[in-house]
């Protein structure tokens, strides 16, 4: 009897045991790996679309080493052909070749314009950046309520629901430390790119902020590739053209 | 029939779906050699001021200048294995009441070897771009000078052979790169440099310690005094970035001339130095702020004797003014300086539109230039701009005293 009464009193210290907790930590190492390989070079065509309909494109090459070293190069427009963006952490830089040398810029800003900011086009590993701070189960998904590390970070927090089965990222919706929503963006079309990387192909988003506006994301190529830390340098954004084969 | 009906519906969304979301990646295959460029039409009227000193200086009799320009930049770029040639060039033919004038020039024509992901070596001509500065860069020392009314205007570059040495680590010191340079001087090559018979050789090191770029630049003395400096540039929040830069120049020789119209050469060390910050409100407006203290610059006494000469009415230190004249009529050629420019993205939800506007304010003489400009990007590949300018001073002073009172200019911009 004294034995029961402890094993009662224990969980109910701790129910979350009880109710077989969840790890969203884990969920979220999961899930980042699951997205891309730490090692990958990638394809990207990113869409703007406008309320009327009128689109506007660019075609970027990526590369990504580690948890939180990615370099993009623009290959269309011609009007941003060669451009090349450089994130290491929580620094990022944007090379023109006009200008000729690499300026700081931050996560907040776009390089692109339309909804996506220079945070979602340079993403980093989740965990890198964010802890999470709740995990709850629904019906087929996990929700995972995120908070960022530190206040350089684009996004507050985010919530993140988890397909439960693939552990994919299907809707994130990101928030200001005001607690304003600044948009969602959601993961569509899981594709086999080969390689193990079965993946969404699709990544779409909006914004309270851009009402009617709309910017979609279509991945292609991923590969896992390594590559050596020097190429993610200032002094190589002028060279980015040279890690394609 | 409403099932067929309802079945054409989803094939016709689906398709029309996949239409606009469609990316074949093999269409950006790379390829051995690569070219683009951009064609670029500008057009603009200038109010001149008659009264202003680099008016008389220039001695023209017009209120108003028109000029057109039609510019062709090319860019190419053949690799084979470690080795690229890299071409950057230009054409331009400008027009105006006065005068029609071509110019071709190569900007860069280079050869680059990439032996290793962390070592380059590169020989030719290339345009080397060193600081953090937006609008003013001290410690670029072998480049020409950067024009802050257009600062992302291409330049041109100088013949020498400069590496890279990169090294990436874990831990707070996430990059070393140390990039030496060798540039010669003659009479036929890099002969604006400085002066002649001279092998030039600079260095810049530059860190990322602690989340902040560090760079050292150094130049030897040769074609030009020696120097050094540092740069410095950091992202504060997801919205703030600040920046400096600070350059000694030893041995600088600066000419003046006084009231009386007596030219004098002095010979001392100068320092340069600046400090800025870009931010980005939740509204979306960028600031980019920089304050500027021109070590060789003239003080605003200097300048106002320069200026009381040639508006003297003297033909002989009018003569005297008109000689030393060009020392004078540099862009920013006072001591402290201010730069301030405000840019809203996209208002009223119109997406790629940029509205801006740029102040520059010599903060010794109060004098000033304002510039609003419109930017529109939204025709993929067609960049137009229309761009205004005041300038207003007091009398011998520095925006007071340029040939321009005001300044309309509409740019049309095509990239290939």
């Amino acid at each position: 009897m004294k034995k029961l009464t402890a094993l009662l009193l224990f969980l109910l210290a701790f129910p979350a045991l009880s109710a077989g907790a969840i790890d969203g930590a884990q969920i979220l190492q999961k899930v980042d790996r699951n997205l891309e390989p730490e090692s990958y070079e990638m394809m990207r065509k990113l869409i703007n679309v406008e309320p009327d309909g009128k689109k506007k494109e660019f075609v970027l090459y990526s590369v990504k080493k580690g948890r939180d070293k990615i370099v993009a190069l623009f290959l269309a427009p011609q009007s941003d052909k060669g451009r090349a963006t450089l994130r290491l952490g929580d620094n990022m830089w944007l090379y023109i070749p006009e200008v000729g040398k690499p300026m700081r810029i931050t996560s907040l800003q776009s390089v692109t314009g339309g909804v996506f900011n220079n945070a979602d086009i340079l993403r980093i590993d989740y965990t890198e950046e964010y802890a999470v701070e709740s995990a709850e189960e629904e019906k087929d998904q996990y929700l995972l309520k995120l908070k960022a590390k530190t206040n350089e970070v684009a996004y507050d927090k985010l919530k993140m629901w988890v397909d439960k089965k693939a552990l994919l990222p299907v809707t994130i919706e990101c928030y200001a430390a005001s607690g304003m929503l600044i948009k969602t963006l959601r993961f569509k079309d899981i594709k086999d790119f080969g390689g193990g990387i079965k993946r969404p192909a699709t990544l779409e988003t909006d914004s309270p902020l851009y009402k009617d506006y709309k910017s979609v994301m279509l991945y292609a190529q991923i590969k896992k590739r390594d590559f050596p830390d020097e190429v993610f340098s200032l002094n190589n954004l002028s060279r980015v053209e040279d890690l394609r084969k | 029939m409403r099932r067929a009906l309802t079945l054409l519906a989803c094939v016709l969304t689906v398709a029309a779906r996949a239409e606009e979301f469609s990316f074949d990646a093999s269409e950006f295959e790379k390829k051995p050699f690569e070219f683009g460029g951009y064609l670029e039409f500008k057009s603009e009227r200038a109010q001149l001021n008659r009264d202003s000193s680099l008016y008389k200086l220039n001695g023209l009799d017009l209120d108003t200048l028109d000029r057109n320009t039609a510019t062709l930049k090319f860019n190419a770029k053949y690799t084979q294995g470690i080795t690229s040639l890299n071409l950057r060039a230009s054409t331009e033919v400008r027009h105006d009441n006065l005068v029609t004038e071509r110019t071709n020039r190569f900007d860069e024509a280079y050869v680059s070897l990439k032996p290793d992901p962390g070592v380059t070596v590169d020989i030719g001509k290339q345009a080397l771009k060193w600081g953090k500065g937006y609008a003013w860069n001290p410690v670029g020392f072998v480049e020409r000078m950067k024009d802050p009314n257009d600062v992302e205007l291409a330049r041109e570059g100088y013949t020498m052979v400069a590496a890279d040495f990169i090294r990436n680590f874990d831990g707070d010191l996430k990059t070393v790169a140390f990039t030496p340079v060798l540039l010669p001087v003659s009479d036929q090559t890099n002969h604006d440099f400085g002066k002649p018979d001279h092998l030039n050789a600079a260095a810049k090191l530059y860190l990322l310690w602690h989340d902040t770029d560090i760079d050292f630049t150094w130049l030897g003395s040769g074609s030009r005094t020696p120097r050094f400096g540092f740069d410095f540039s950091r992202n504060l929040t997801s919205a703030l970035e600040i920046h400096g830069e600070w350059a000694r120049m030893r041995d600088v020789e600066m000419r003046s001339i006084d009231a009386a119209g007596k030219v004098t050469t002095r010979t001392s060390d100068a320092t340069s130095h600046l400090i800025g910050l870009r931010y980005l409100t939740e509204s979306d407006t960028t600031w980019i702020a920089e304050y500027y203290r021109n070590g060789t610059g003239y003080t605003e006494s200097q300048l106002t004797d320069f200026h009381y000469l040639v508006d003297s009415g003297n033909p002989a230190l009018f003569a005297k003014a008109k000689q030393i004249g060009p020392l004078y009529s540099r862009p920013n050629v006072g001591e402290r300086y201010l730069y301030l420019r405000a840019s809203q993205k996209e208002p009223f939800d119109i997406v790629y539109f940029t509205p801006s506007v740029t102040l520059i304010a010599n903060l010794d003489d109060k004098s000033y230039s304002l510039t609003p400009e419109l930017l529109y990007t939204g025709i993929t590949n067609l960049d137009l701009r229309l761009r205004a300018s005041w300038l207003h001073g007091s009398e011998y002073s520095e925006f007071g005293e340029k040939q321009n009172e005001r300044k309309l200019e509409l740019l049309a911009r095509f990239y290939f």
